[in-house]
C-alpha cells in the first residue's frame, strides 16, 4: 500500500467555491484577486474575500494558492510589490507565476514559495532544472507531458510536480497562443483569451484535390484520468490540479469529492475496484462537460483527444438544481435555486461525504411558509428537515431535455 | 542595426552573401518548427555557409517533452562542429545548451516576455554566453525604446514575416483527411472562420505539430531609422512564405528613409502588411468590460448579497461579512445596473419568519422590501 497520496487541487473562482470545494475535499484551491490573474472574466476575490478565504481554508487544513500567472507587462509589476505582500501577510501557501519578471518580484518582496504556471510550458527534465534554479519550488506542468515522463522530471530535477487531471485544455502549448490578441485585441495571456480555437474553421487545403472541410479542428475534448489515479501515485506526482475556476459550484463540489474520496479509498486500500472507478466516472459525467480523453497523459494525444463539435453541444444528463444555504429543524432546507423544480421531482443532495441523498420532492414551501409546487430560479425554497443534509451542499437534478 | 534572414537552399546563402549579411539561420527538420533540412543538406549548407564567411546560427525552437528533448540532445551532437551558434526557445534547450556546449546563445524570448525584469534576469542567467535577446513582436515602440536602451545584451526583433498566433504538438489537419498522411511531410491550408472577423489563416502541419498563423504579415521596415536609433542590434527577416528575391528590395529600404520605396514594396510584397502593436497594444482595455464592475465592488462596509425579492413582503439577504447585519442598520444597496437604493431596516428576520436582533456572517436574512431592487444588489453599510 502506497503511503504517498497526491493532493487534490481544485478551482475557485470565488468565495463560495472556495468553501465549497475545501468542504468536499480539496487539499488545496487556488484562487484569483482582481488582478494579475488569466480568468479577468470570473467574479474573483476581494482582499477581504482572499483573507476570509485563506483562513476559512487553513481551519480545515486546506491551502491557499494565489495566481499571478498572467503575462504582466512593466506597469503591471509596479502595482504588484504591495499585493505580494498582502498574500505574504494573510499567509497564502503558494503564488502561482508565469514569468521571470514576477518571480523576481515575489522573491524581492516575499518569502511566499512560487509554483510555475503552466503558461510556462516547461515540459522537460532541464527545463525543470532551469525554473528551479530561478526560485521555484514546485512546476506546473505542461499538459503535453506523460505522468510517466513527469515521474522522471521530479526524480531528476528533485523539485514539486502538479500536473492537471481534469477539465478543459488549451489545444496550444500554453502560454505560446496570440490568436485573441491579434484578431480580437484581447491579450489570452494576460486573460483576455476568446476561445477562438473552439471556433468552426472551414479548411481548405489548396494544394490538394479535396473538398473543404469544415471542423472544430483547433477544439480539444477535456480532460478525464480517475482512472490513471495509480500512475500519479506510482510517480509520485505531488499534486493533481482541477482546472475551472470559471465553473458552477456544482463542478466545484463534483470534482473536489470524486478525487478526494477516490484517493481517499486507495490510501485505505492500496488499490481500486472497477466497480467504484465506474462510479467515480459516472459521477464525474454528471458534471457539464466536452467529451472526455486522457491526452497526453499515457500516450502523445491523437486525433481522437480533438472534439470537432459545436460548443454547447453538451449532453450531460444533470444540472444543478441549487444550492443548501441554511439548515435548520424550524426552517427546514433552505435552497437557492439556480433550475426550476417541481413537487414530483426527483433531485439529489450531494453530501461533503457518504451516500448521495436521493429525495423526491413531496412538499416544499417559500420563506413565508406557502406551499410552492414549482420554483423559479433566483428565488428561495425550503424543504422539510433532514439532518444530514449541511448548508453549502449542492443539489443536482436530471437536466430537462 | 544588421539584419539576418533563413536559408533553406543552398543558392539562398550566395544572394544573403551577396546583399551584405554577415550570418544566417539553418532549420533543420528534427530541430526547427520549420526547417526542411535533413543531415546531409544541412551539412552541405553549413559548409558553403562557413566558405563564403557567414556565421551559422542554428535555430532549436521547437518546444519538447523529455522524449523529444533526448533525441534532440543526443542527436545534436554531431552538428555541434558545423554551426557557430544556438539560437532556443525552450528554457530546457537553454539550460543544456549552457550546460554541454561552448556556443554562444541566442535566447527567443518572444512569448512571456513582456517586462524589464524578466528579460535582464535572463541576461543575467546566460551571462557572457549571451550571443542575442530575440524579443516579442507585441512590445510597443517605447517599450522597446526603454529596453534597448537598459538591456546590456545585443537584441533582435521581426522585421518583416509571418506571425505565429498558434502552436500545438498535436496534428490537427491530417486526420480531416481520409488518405493518410506521411508523418514527416507537412500540410498547409488556408483556415476561415464565420465567427472571426479575419480570414484567411495559414495553417501548416509538421512532424512537430500544428501552427496558425495571421493573416497579414508582420512589418516595421517603415520604422527602420526609430529602430537603429534605438540601438536595435539584429532586424529579422523571414521570407520562409514568401520570397528571398524580396530581400534586394528590402535591403535598399533599410538604406534610404524614403516613404515611396515602402508604397512600392507593399505592392509587390504577396501578402498584407501590419505594424501590430508597435504603435499601442491596447489588448487589455476591454477586460473591465469582461464583467459587471457593480458586481465587484465587495470591499470596505459591503455587508452581503440580495439573493430573493418577494415582491410587496421582503428582500433576502446573504450576509457575507463579519459585521453582519442589525436591525436599524442603515444599508446602502446597489442594483447590478448601478442605481442606489438607501433604507433603514425597520423589519429584521430569519429563515424560520422570526423576528431578530442582529442577522450573523453565513446567515440568511430577511429585511422588509424595497422597490426596485433585483436580486444579486450588493449591500453594504451606510456611513
Amino acid at each position: 500500500m502506497s503511503s504517498f497520496i497526491p493532493e487534490v487541487l481544485a478551482p475557485a473562482g470565488s468565495l463560495e467555491k472556495l468553501k465549497v470545494a475545501v468542504l468536499y475535499g480539496a487539499n488545496a484551491v487556488y484562487v484569483g484577486g482582481q488582478k494579475f490573474g488569466l480568468r479577468t472574466a470570473a467574479e474573483n476575490f476581494t482582499l477581504d474575500e482572499l483573507r476570509d478565504g485563506v483562513l476559512f481554508a487553513h481551519e480545515r487544513n486546506a491551502k491557499v494558492y494565489v495566481v499571478l500567472n498572467s503575462f504582466l507587462h512593466d506597469r503591471d509589476l509596479l502595482e504588484l510589490p504591495d499585493f505580494i505582500r498582502f498574500l505574504e501577510e494573510i499567509r497564502v501557501d503558494a503564488v502561482i507565476v508565469s514569468d521571470l519578471g514576477v518571480i523576481e518580484s515575489v522573491k524581492k518582496f516575499s518569502n511566499i514559495p512560487i509554483h510555475l504556471s503552466t503558461q510556462a510550458s516547461s515540459l522537460n527534465i532541464e527545463s525543470a532544472k532551469l525554473w528551479k534554479m530561478m526560485g521555484v519550488s514546485r512546476i506546473v506542468l505542461g499538459r503535453e507531458v506523460s505522468i510517466a515522463d513527469a515521474g522522471l522530471i521530479k526524480k531528476e530535477a528533485q523539485i514539486e510536480i502538479e500536473m492537471f487531471i481534469h477539465g478543459s485544455m488549451c489545444m496550444a502549448y500554453s502560454g505560446n497562443c496570440v490568436i485573441s490578441n491579434f484578431t480580437q485585441g484581447r491579450d489570452s495571456n494576460r486573460g483576455g483569451c476568446a476561445h477562438s480555437c473552439r471556433f468552426e474553421y472551414s479548411i481548405d487545403f489548396k494544394d490538394l484535390d479535396v473538398e473543404k472541410k469544415k471542423a472544430y479542428f483547433m477544439s480539444s475534448k477535456d480532460l478525464e484520468a480517475v482512472r490513471l489515479l495509480p500512475d500519479f501515485i506510482d510517480h509520485k506526482i505531488d499534486s493533481l490540479k482541477i482546472e475551472g475556476r470559471m465553473k458552477s459550484p456544482l463542478y466545484a463540489a463534483t470534482m473536489s469529492r470524486v478525487y478526494s474520496e477516490a484517493l481517499s479509498y486507495y490510501r485505505s486500500h492500496g488499490n481500486f475496484l472497477s466497480d467504484d472507478l465506474v462510479h467515480w466516472e459516472r459521477e464525474l459525467r454528471k458534471v457539464s462537460h466536452r467529451a472526455y480523453t486522457q491526452a497526453s497523459l499515457v500516450h502523445e494525444a491523437g486525433a481522437d483527444s480533438i472534439f470537432n463539435e459545436r460548443e454547447n453541444s453538451d449532453e450531460t444528463e444533470w444540472a444543478i438544481a441549487g444550492t443548501v444555504l441554511e439548515v435548520s429543524p424550524k426552517a427546514g432546507i433552505i435552497i437557492e435555486v439556480r433550475n426550476a423544480f417541481n413537487i414530483g421531482d426527483e433531485i439529489e443532495i450531494i453530501p461533503f461525504k457518504g451516500e448521495i441523498i436521493k429525495l423526491v420532492i413531496n412538499e416544499m414551501m417559500d420563506l413565508m411558509k406557502r406551499p410552492v409546487t414549482r420554483t423559479k430560479p433566483t428565488t428561495l425554497v425550503c424543504l422539510p428537515y433532514d439532518s444530514r443534509v449541511l448548508p453549502l451542499n449542492l443539489v443536482r437534478m436530471r437536466a430537462r431535455g | 542595426m544588421k539584419w539576418v534572414t533563413y536559408a533553406e537552399h543552398l543558392h539562398d546563402l550566395n544572394i544573403i552573401k551577396d546583399l551584405g549579411s554577415s550570418e544566417v539561420i539553418l532549420g533543420h527538420k528534427d530541430f526547427s518548427r520549420f526547417g526542411h533540412l535533413n543531415d546531409e543538406s544541412f551539412e552541405k549548407m553549413c559548409t558553403r555557409a562557413k566558405e563564403l564567411g557567414l556565421r551559422v546560427i542554428f535555430e532549436w525552437d521547437i518546444l519538447m517533452t523529455e522524449t523529444i528533448f533526448k533525441n534532440c540532445s543526443h542527436q545534436i551532437s554531431k552538428f555541434l562542429g558545423m554551426f557557430d551558434v544556438l539560437r532556443v526557445q525552450d528554457p530546457g534547450a537553454l539550460q543544456w545548451v549552457i550546460e554541454n556546449t561552448k556556443h554562444p546563445v541566442q535566447f527567443i524570448a518572444e512569448n512571456g516576455n513582456h517586462n524589464l525584469t524578466g528579460l535582464k534576469r535572463w541576461e543575467e542567467y546566460i551571462g557572457g554566453r549571451l550571443d542575442r535577446l530575440v524579443l516579442s513582436i507585441e512590445l510597443t515602440r517605447d517599450s522597446l525604446k526603454h529596453y534597448l536602451s537598459e538591456l546590456q545584451a545585443p537584441c533582435e526583433i521581426l522585421g518583416l514575416g509571418r506571425v505565429l498566433l498558434f502552436y500545438t504538438p498535436r496534428h490537427l489537419l491530417s486526420p480531416l483527411l481520409s488518405e493518410k498522411v506521411e508523418i514527416n511531410s507537412s500540410l498547409a491550408a488556408v483556415g476561415e472562420s464565420e465567427e472571426s472577423p479575419h480570414k484567411g489563416f495559414p495553417l501548416v502541419e509538421n512532424k512537430h505539430g500544428t501552427f496558425m498563423f495571421h493573416m497579414k504579415d508582420f512589418c516595421l521596415l517603415d520604422h527602420h531609422s526609430d529602430l537603429r536609433e534605438f540601438g536595435l542590434n539584429t532586424l529579422r527577416l523571414d521570407f520562409r512564405w514568401s520570397d528571398l528575391a524580396l530581400l534586394k528590395e528590402v535591403k535598399s529600404l533599410l538604406s534610404k528613409s524614403d516613404e515611396s520605396l515602402f508604397k512600392q514594396f507593399k505592392e509587390i510584397y504577396p501578402q498584407d502588411l501590419m505594424r501590430g502593436f508597435y504603435l499601442v497594444n491596447k489588448t487589455d482595455v476591454l477586460f473591465p468590460k469582461l464583467k459587471n464592475s457593480r458586481l465587484q465592488q465587495r470591499e470596505g462596509n459591503f455587508l452581503g448579497e440580495v439573493i430573493e425579492v418577494e415582491k410587496g413582503e421582503y428582500l433576502a439577504i446573504q450576509v457575507k461579512n463579519k459585521k453582519g447585519i442589525h436591525l436599524s442598520d442603515e444599508l446602502k444597496i446597489i442594483h447590478p445596473k448601478g442605481k442606489e437604493f438607501v433604507v433603514k431596516i425597520y423589519s429584521l428576520k430569519n429563515c424560520a419568519s422570526e423576528n431578530i436582533e442582529f442577522a450573523p456572517e453565513n446567515s440568511l436574512c430577511l429585511i422588509q422590501f424595497v422597490g426596485g431592487v433585483w436580486v444579486k444588489s450588493q449591500v453594504f453599510l451606510n456611513d
